[in-house]
């Protein structure tokens, strides 16, 4: 269970205050969860304050789970080291010895299919590749909570359906809070919903609920 | 490999493990020769400012009661912890942006490692420094007090760690900061009894450069590496005082900024 207590976000414009959560307290239940929204209603914010990198101005989100970092478009990678050497750093970071850290790397290096790219720095690479590593990393790590902004619509037709039935058999273990504007996406891969529309939060037993009250928003 | 809940202690060794090994290995990768060059330019900026400097005041036929060579050496090697971390502290917010994705990464750690690469780099130099001393045969190589040589380095990192910090968060925020320090820290070369002992001046210009803790610093040093030098200019409280006002004044603006240096 994820818990927003009287959590609100804002941001400072040349108009005044700029709110994206005001005053929200809900109770979101365990379940794979799909954020929809409109573009700049806050959806990456609220992802990146579940993933514990932005804070609320005011209130608390409590939860016991763990959150992975939130996977968005190649960010978190250092751009004049290579992608083992990127892989390596988020092994240490995450305390994993030597012989899970080789796993690792074998893992991400098989799965984002980057071939030699994979020893090239990462500003070599194009935004799909960094996406793609991005992802491959992730799914080595076995969180609560992965908290995916857009990535799977990242990569070559190919790939894009390998890392949907890579993260089909993932949410098998784990839950998922995905962001994406793509409603087939968010259908099949999520049971829940969450709506972000002026400065409030809506939860939606069915994304299908979900999906029809943003339709309407966005007519 | 499931991600358990793990203590806030190893939490923060490994991170700092991790951006250790990763600052250490951005710089050996740098370029094709940057293993050389990671240890080599810091050993180079000493020895050609040392080296200019003693055969300088070797043509004015200048008598020095110790040997030159070791305490120009000593001074600016240990001159250049508080130089290098001052530097790199103040660059590691804005460097390690992207890094603050991964939550377990503060800001803080950061520049912890930053100061513990400097640090180690400097070390390698020092070494590099007696093993050359040794082989030519340098006279009082060996320092009068080592064990008090070394609590003035573990102070002195302390102190730069210090100034670091605060400068590091004062320089995310407003970036003149960061150019003011670089103009200063040239100027603090100069007047911080880097290259001459206190004790060679005249007592009113004293009196002014004991206003600035570093020379409190590099008297200390000097005065426990040197036979013939002693620590009667250096004042404790003082250099105590420059320690943990900084020290406090950082934490409490890191603490304070925290989160907006993460969600930047």
């Amino acid at each position: 269970m994820i818990k927003l207590d009287r959590v609100t976000k804002y941001f400072n414009t040349k108009n005044g205050r700029k709110y994206l959560l005001k005053d929200v307290s809900i109770e979101i239940p365990d379940g794979n969860i799909g954020i929809l929204g409109r573009n700049g209603a806050g959806k990456s914010t609220l992802m990146r304050m579940l993933g514990g990198i932005e804070f609320p101005n005011s209130g608390k989100i409590i939860s016991e789970h763990s959150f992975s970092w939130p996977l968005g478009l190649g960010g978190g990678f250092v751009g004049n080291m290579s992608g083992r050497a990127n892989v390596k750093f988020v092994c240490n970071l995450y305390g994993k010895n030597k012989k899970e850290t080789l796993d690792i790397i074998k893992f991400v290096k098989e799965f984002s299919e980057l071939g030699d790219y994979f020893e090239m720095p990462i500003k070599t690479y194009s935004s799909g590749m960094k996406g793609r590593l991005g992802f491959g990393l992730s799914l080595a790590f076995d969180f609560d909570y992965m908290i995916i902004d857009e990535t799977l619509s990242v990569g070559d037709a190919k790939f894009r359906k390998k890392a949907k039935d890579a993260l089909r058999k993932k949410i098998e273990s784990c839950n998922v809070i995905l962001v994406s504007h793509d409603m087939k996406t968010l259908e099949e891969m999520c049971h829940t919903g969450l709506l972000v529309h002026n400065g409030e939060l809506k939860f939606f037993d069915d994304i299908k609920d979900g999906i029809e009250v943003y339709k309407e928003i966005n007519k | 490999m499931k991600i358990e809940k793990r203590k806030p202690l190893f939490v923060f060794i490994s991170v700092i493990r991790a951006l250790f090994l990763r600052e250490f290995e951005m710089r050996l990768t740098q370029g094709k020769s940057g293993f050389i060059w990671t240890f080599l330019e810091p050993f180079l900026q000493v020895f050609i400012f040392v080296y200019m400097r003693v055969v300088i005041k070797e043509h004015t036929g200048a008598v020095s009661l110790y040997n030159y060579a070791v305490f120009m050496t000593s001074g600016f090697v240990f001159f250049n912890i508080f130089r290098r971390v001052l530097r790199s502290s103040m660059g590691a917010f804005s460097a390690n942006r992207g890094l603050f994705n991964y939550k377990q990464v503060k800001p803080i750690d950061t520049i912890i490692s930053r100061v513990l690469v400097e640090v180690f780099l400097i070390s390698c130099v020092a070494v590099i420094f007696l093993l050359i001393g040794f082989f030519t045969g340098v006279d009082n190589l060996i320092p009068k007090d080592i064990l008090m040589v070394f609590l003035s380095i573990v102070w002195f990192i302390i102190f730069s760690f210090s100034i670091g910090l605060l400068m590091g968060v004062g320089n995310f925020f407003y970036m003149s900061i960061g150019k003011f320090m670089n103009v200063l820290s040239f100027i603090l070369l100069i007047f911080s009894a880097v290259f001459f002992s206190l004790s060679s001046i005249p007592p009113p210009a004293q009196e002014i450069l004991l206003y600035n803790p570093l020379v409190h610093f590099m008297e200390m040093v000097h005065g426990f590496y040197i036979n013939e030098l002693d620590d009667r200019y250096v004042d404790y409280i003082y250099m105590l005082y420059w320690t943990v006002m900084p020290l406090f004044m950082g934490l409490w603006l890191y603490v304070r900024l925290e989160k907006r240096i993460i969600s930047q």
